[in-house]
């Protein structure tokens, strides 16, 4: 029986390869359409899982939520220094770490923040934490290896401005992966973006070389000078001569600055509640004013909203799509079925039993269904992982391409559907009188 | 081996005042060797229809050796047909893509749960008689009277007691046609096979017993 069903689907390959495809394309679209979106909601909560309470300048709390979770470069309102010393002193804080951006290299961003959130985020898959101003940690997906020095550019990766040439960070660790936009980020002390931007706001020549002039570098220098870091040169340091290995960023990091209410503004400050009930008491008492406190599931949530009315009519237009295929496939089974009554005739004549008959019909058509079925949800899953790869690599964000248990059942129904449906092919034959069929 | 006994048989078509077949009575001893001849229309097919349980038999009784067709279920005449009876038809039906044997085996294999060892050599000694050089070879690359050949090898593969043909050689070349008609008196008397024989061919009905001839359903 099988052989005779396998050769006839070889005798009719282009045909069953036909509607095979048709079939697999069709299921495809269904399943990209969820897998797509599962792997956006799925992607950008696990993005957003190490943000538990994002706090900010008063201003839209998506575009918060996108700047300081996805890195997604926006000109946000500063928060006041203030407003980071108070959350570092609150109780209720576990700990709070600024999220400050504005510098980038090579396509990096660059964000100013603390040791905190270098834990907060993963942890050091090599190398060490900060502990000078010019202490730089690489996202597991930046190109730059431990001990590189770089210069960090002003301005966005889009909007290309001044090197600060007078600057110059060392890469001392890296991040494991996290999955997410920071992986693509480099981590540097909060505090050395400001002395960058405060030195670079008194100096009218930005790009003049270290060491040459202006109040802050002289004052820099001095500190420098007194914290004794002469000794700290690595070998390589050597290579870059007269400056310093760290530039005027050789102080050591000191996390009690941070408690300074003059310290500079920082776009958003991400914070780790020591409960649930306390999350939801930041959140209030940083919801007023000149502040707004935002979880980004919550935000995410609402986005998920509009995505899922996306997918929902998405999905429909796909099942009408599969109702299509599958109702001319049916067509074209049953004609086929009935253009060749006098094979099926000839087979019943030579003492097939009329449910052999039955099967070979049967099992022919759901085979040829089945089989399209099976690489629709190959096609569409490797659609999908190559359009998540795309956008994971210009986002950041890993995006899960995965199947769950509810698509089994997905998978479950369409099989049910198509064997039922081959039953009607079949049961033509089935129904079929030898004698008439071999009359016609 | 089976004998016919045929009695008060009637086949009516709707529409048709006359019936298309009546045979008040008919029998046949075992291994007799038949033609059924007649004009077109005359109701050779409706005959073979009934004789093989392709067709239900409407009125009277069809009674092969012990077997009453007439009490049959369809599916049990499938199995009946499939026991007692080897099939050789104008158009051979034979199926493009399965090679010579496994066209002979087919039946076989889609009636039975397991296929012998015994059929399968009883196929390859079938084709090596019936002219088959090479069993592999794909049956649509054959030429006409080949494929005949090989569907003369499959109805006799199970060693049916009765070979029933319709027109086996009508749509041959009279050189095939002959080889054909050769083959199938010379197998069914090797196997002791009843065999009927439709047909038009003269060179196929002279060389047969008894002659049954056809004329508007009745036997003349």
């Amino acid at each position: 029986m099988f052989r005779f069903i396998a050769a006839d689907l070889r005798r009719h390959w282009l045909g069953v390869a036909a509607i095979m495809l048709l079939i697999a394309l069709a299921t495809a679209l269904g399943v990209a359409v969820t897998l797509q979106e599962r792997a956006l909601r799925l992607g950008s909560a696990r993005a957003a899982a190490a943000f538990d309470l994002v706090i900010g300048a008063a201003g839209s709390e998506t575009q918060l939520v996108l700047s300081s979770v996805f890195l997604q470069p926006a000109p946000l309102p500063l928060l006041p220094g203030e407003v980071l010393a108070r959350l570092r002193a609150d109780p209720r804080v576990a700990w709070a770490a600024p999220v400050g951006f504005g510098d980038f290299v090579g396509g990096y961003p660059i964000v100013g923040t603390t040791r905190e959130a270098v834990e907060g985020l993963g942890r050091l898959a090599e190398g060490s934490g900060f502990s000078h101003l010019g202490d730089a940690i690489v996202g597991a997906d930046v190109n730059r290896d431990i001990g590189e020095t770089f210069h960090p550019f002003h301005g966005t990766v889009e909007t290309a401005g001044d090197v600060h040439e007078e600057v110059e960070y060392e890469v001392v660790g890296r991040m494991a992966p996290t999955g997410t936009p920071w992986d693509r980020a480099i981590l540097v002390p909060i505090q050395a973006v400001w002395e960058v931007h405060a030195h670079r706001d008194h100096d009218d020549a930005p790009a003049t070389p270290v060491n040459a002039s202006g109040p802050v570098a002289a004052q820099v220098k001095a500190a420098h000078e007194e914290a004794g870091h002469e000794d700290h040169d690595h070998a390589e340091g050597a290579a870059h001569d007269e400056h310093d290995h760290h530039g005027h960023l050789a102080e050591e990091v000191d996390d009690a600055a941070l408690m300074s209410a003059d310290n500079p503004g920082v776009p958003a400050i991400m914070v780790k509640p020591k409960s649930i009930a306390d999350a939801y008491n930041l959140r209030q008492e940083y919801r007023r004013g000149n502040t707004v406190a935002v979880f980004p599931g919550e935000v995410l949530t609402r986005l998920y909203g509009t995505l899922g009315d996306a997918r929902r009519i998405l999905s429909a237009v796909a099942y009408g799509a599969q109702g299509l295929v599958a109702a001319a496939i049916l067509l074209v089974v049953s004609i086929h079925v009935l253009q060749r009554q006098r094979q099926i005739g000839a087979l019943r004549a030579l003492g097939a039993p009329r449910a052999v008959v039955f099967g070979i019909v049967w099992t022919e058509a759901f085979a040829i269904l089945a089989v399209g079925v099976l690489i629709g949800f190959g096609i569409g899953y490797a659609g999908v992982s190559v359009l998540s790869e795309r956008l994971g690599s210009e986002s950041g964000v890993n995006l899960p391409v995965e199947f769950q248990r509810s698509d089994l059942w997905t998978m479950g129904g369409f099989f049910a559907v198509t064997a039922i449906v081959t039953l009607l092919p079949a049961l033509l034959a089935y129904r079929q009188s030898p004698a008439r069929a071999l009359r016609s | 081996m089976l004998d016919l006994a045929i009695d008060g048989l009637e086949v009516r078509f709707r529409g048709l005042s006359e019936p298309a077949l009546a045979i008040p009575s008919l029998r046949l001893a075992a291994g007799e060797r038949v033609a059924v001849t007649g004009p077109s229309g005359s109701g050779k097919t409706t005959l073979i229809n009934i004789l093989t349980g392709l067709d239900r038999t409407p009125t009277g009784r069809v009674v092969w050796k012990n077997t009453d067709l007439t009490a049959l279920s369809e599916g049990a005449r499938d199995r009946w047909r499939a026991r007692n009876i080897g099939l050789v038809m104008q158009d051979f039906h034979l199926f493009a893509g399965l090679s010579a044997l496994d066209n002979v085996l087919l039946p076989q294999r889609l009636s039975r749960f397991r296929l012998a060892d015994a059929v399968r050599e009883e196929a390859l000694r079938l084709l090596s008689r019936v002219g088959i050089v090479r069993p592999r070879q794909p049956v649509e690359t054959m030429s006409r009277g080949q494929m005949q050949r090989v569907a003369v090898a499959r109805a006799l593969v199970a060693k049916p007691g009765l070979l029933v043909a319709d027109e086996p050689t009508a749509s041959l070349d009279a050189e095939s046609g002959g080889a054909v008609a050769d083959l199938l008196l010379e197998l069914t008397r090797e196997a002791g096979s009843t065999l009927i024989v439709a047909s038009h061919d003269a060179r196929m009905t002279d060389r047969l017993d008894r002659v049954l001839r056809l004329e508007s359903g009745r036997l003349v």
